[in-house]
């Protein structure tokens, strides 16, 4: 009861004409950065929060969260009728999505995406209005321990579990880690690793981190290495509207994948690949036409795409209730709160409920917003796609360096920005992800924060973190996380080595 | 599994460059003052961590590089043959925009950085690629400046 009364407290502040407004700019520019490729959420976000600095905080929350999940309903948009996948996170659905619209479905395809979108949008904002209270419960004894072992149990989940190689993954967190710590100690005001320059006194922006590393190394990787590759767009032909059997073959899936994705997405385990991945696997297992998969299986669009979105919705509930983000799009957001001098976190729901809630039930409105956005009008949509690439990618420059130079009006930060776009370029050449980078340079500072909390309550003891039941489990966790794994690949390579695997498997 | 004889000096340069920034990073631990006697934890121990973190991951990547590569690197036939003139000119108009948009304005700047863009990516249509370059920039300047308060310079174009 105590929760309907504050989501309903929620719904009122979400209600009034500004927040609706911006709500729906939110989603709108979601959907728009979703659909080009090039173009993400969290780069999005990061051109945003110079301008916003001057907003009411609410109003700029529900804007962010709006572009977040938004951005989800468009790429679904992109895979299916383009095939390259504008996040990782629907590589899944341009696998049958993209089957399906070559053999002229791609109105169903857009639809199961769409509806299934919807459907695990709303009910993961449901998961996330009933669960949000239970953790802030738990999350409130939180002392610096706990909160520092969990933030190391994200640095290696968001490092290790995503990318092919550990260390590559690693390394990236180091790297972020390392430009988090350009600038002055807040505890004692000593400037580390400035240089001697004084723009480097306030540390790196990340906004211009963040803007070098998606836009500036993207875009110069791609001039580079891609652009002589031709994208495929694929027409839509006939009805965008489901049959019966499309609808019978859909909700399950879309169902499944809900479960799948909200605590996938809210573990620091988190990301979107994951629930995604294991819910296309799980649909092809269950499926009444498992002979379609690979050849454009509506299951292998309706399941991944609810999953992806319900995980959007979990890795908002661990930032709002411990404050702990779990992709490179929620550590912006984080960056967001920072900037109006909040913290998100169980406190947060004591001393800014109506914030909070607002946010919670402006989630509810942008789901039914992006319903309306992507069903009935994604021919708007599509249009966007046949944008020549020239034009595309220096509409994005022009955008990455007005974020830049926006900032202070410093040729400083231009600079930076092209710095920074070149160690993108290298990291995108070699494999190398840029998520932990950013997840590094924003959390690393908290970290810091909360461990030299934690030693001095302990008066230096470094035992703190396992004498405590709760930090001791969640470092064991995180442990484990990294070692398992290992041991697992070696047992396989040398069971591969013992038994040569037949070629063709 | 694709194993590769050569070494990749590319893979080999980039972790020798983590190893040295490592290096870089514990070294200049060593300026910061280790602040007043509060807190059991200086400014220092954590940029220490981070040192010895970085040092050791170049190290282990450059043992990767020499030995067979990195690992589960997917193979990618764009890599065979860069473009490095689109590149160059991409790079170009970054830095010339970097250079000029203090005197010569934001609108003008980024209908430069814009029209070189265009041409990095193959783009032979310079009329074209002018036109929408300058609408964009004027619209992005008006909306950013006016709309959202944020201060841009207009530079040139500024008495108009």
């Amino acid at each position: 009861m105590e929760t309907f009364n504050a989501l309903m407290s929620g719904f009122s502040v979400a209600m009034t004409m500004q927040n609706l407004m911006l709500g729906f700019i939110g989603v709108t520019l979601g959907t728009l950065v979703g659909v080009l490729p090039g173009v993400g959420p969290a780069l999005t976000v990061a051109l945003l929060l110079p301008a916003t600095t001057g907003f009411d905080p609410t109003g700029a929350l529900i804007m962010f969260a709006g572009i977040y999940y938004g951005a989800m309903y468009g790429g679904s948009t992109t895979s299916i009728l383009l095939n390259t996948p504008g996040e990782s996170a629907t590589i899944m659905t341009a696998l049958e999505g993209n089957m399906m619209a070559k053999r002229g479905r791609a109105g169903p395809a857009l639809s199961t995406s769409a509806i299934g979108s919807f459907v695990a949008g709303t009910i993961s904002v449901v998961m996330l209005t009933v669960v949000a209270p239970l953790v802030v419960d738990v999350a409130i004894k939180f002392g610096p321990a706990e909160y520092f072992a969990v933030m190391i149990l994200a640095f290696v989940t968001v490092s290790t579990l995503l990318g092919a190689s550990m260390a590559r993954g690693l390394a990236s967190l180091f790297f972020g880690l390392w430009i988090g710590l350009i600038g002055i100690d807040g505890q004692t005001g000593q400037p580390r690793f400035t240089m001697g320059i004084p723009e480097l006194l306030d540390g790196i922006d990340v906004v211009v981190a963040a803007v070098g590393l998606f836009a500036v190394g993207e875009t110069l990787y791609l001039a580079t290495y891609l652009n002589k590759t031709v994208d495929k767009l694929e027409q839509v032909k006939g009805s965008i509207w489901m049959s019966k059997s499309d609808w019978a073959r859909s909700w399950k899936p879309w169902l499944r994948g809900t479960f799948l994705g909200f605590p996938i997405g809210a573990m620091p385990a988190g990301g979107s690949e994951i629930p995604t991945f294991l819910s296309y696997s799980v649909e092809k297992k269950l499926s009444k036409h498992p002979e379609e998969f690979g050849k454009g299986a509506i299951e292998g669009v309706a399941g991944p795409e609810a999953a992806n979105n319900a995980s959007s919705t979990g890795t908002l509930a661990m930032l709002l209730t411990i404050g702990l983000p779990t992709s490179a799009t929620a550590a912006i957001v984080l960056a967001a709160f920072q900037q109006y001098g909040l913290q998100p976190g169980p406190l947060l729901f004591e001393t800014q409920p109506l914030l909070v809630w607002g946010l919670i039930a402006s989630m509810y409105i942008g789901n039914v917003l992006l319903l309306i956005l992507n069903l009935p009008l994604v021919g708007l949509w599509i249009r966007l796609l046949s944008i020549p690439r020239p034009l595309l990618y220096g509409g994005i420059l022009i955008f990455a360096t007005l974020g830049a130079y926006g900032l202070r009006n410093s040729w400083f930060d231009l600079l930076l920005l092209y710095i920074i776009g070149l160690i993108g370029f290298l990291m995108r050449r070699y494999d190398i992800p840029v998520a932990p980078t950013i997840v590094g340079m924003i959390l690393g500072p908290v970290a810091e924060q909360q461990l030299r909390r934690a030693l001095s309550i302990s008066q230096g003891d470094m035992t703190i973190f396992i004498t405590k039941p709760i930090s001791a489990s969640i470092l064991a966790l995180t442990a484990a996380l990294v070692i398992v794994p290992i041991i697992v690949k070696r047992r396989q390579a040398k069971r591969a080595e013992a038994v040569p695997e037949p070629a063709a498997s | 599994m694709t194993s590769r004889s050569r070494i990749n000096p590319g893979e080999l340069m980039v972790s020798i460059a983590l190893a040295t920034l490592g290096i870089f990073v514990i070294a200049g631990t060593q300026d910061i003052s280790a602040g007043g006697g509060y807190s059991q934890v200086g400014p220092r121990a954590f940029p220490y961590l981070i040192g010895a973190g970085l040092l050791i991951l170049g190290g282990v990547l450059c043992w990767q590089a020499v030995s067979g590569g990195w690992r589960n690197v997917p193979m990618d036939e764009n890599h065979e043959e860069p473009d490095w003139v689109a590149f160059a000119i991409l790079s170009t108009g970054v830095v010339l925009h970097m250079a000029s948009i203090a005197w010569a304005g934001f609108v003008l700047a980024s209908t430069f950085l814009f029209t070189l863009v265009a041409r990095g990516f193959g783009s032979r249509r310079l009329f074209r690629d002018i036109v929408v370059g300058l609408v964009l920039s004027t619209i992005a300047f008006f909306v950013f400046t006016r709309g959202l308060g944020l201060n841009l310079p207009s530079g040139l174009l500024g008495g108009l």
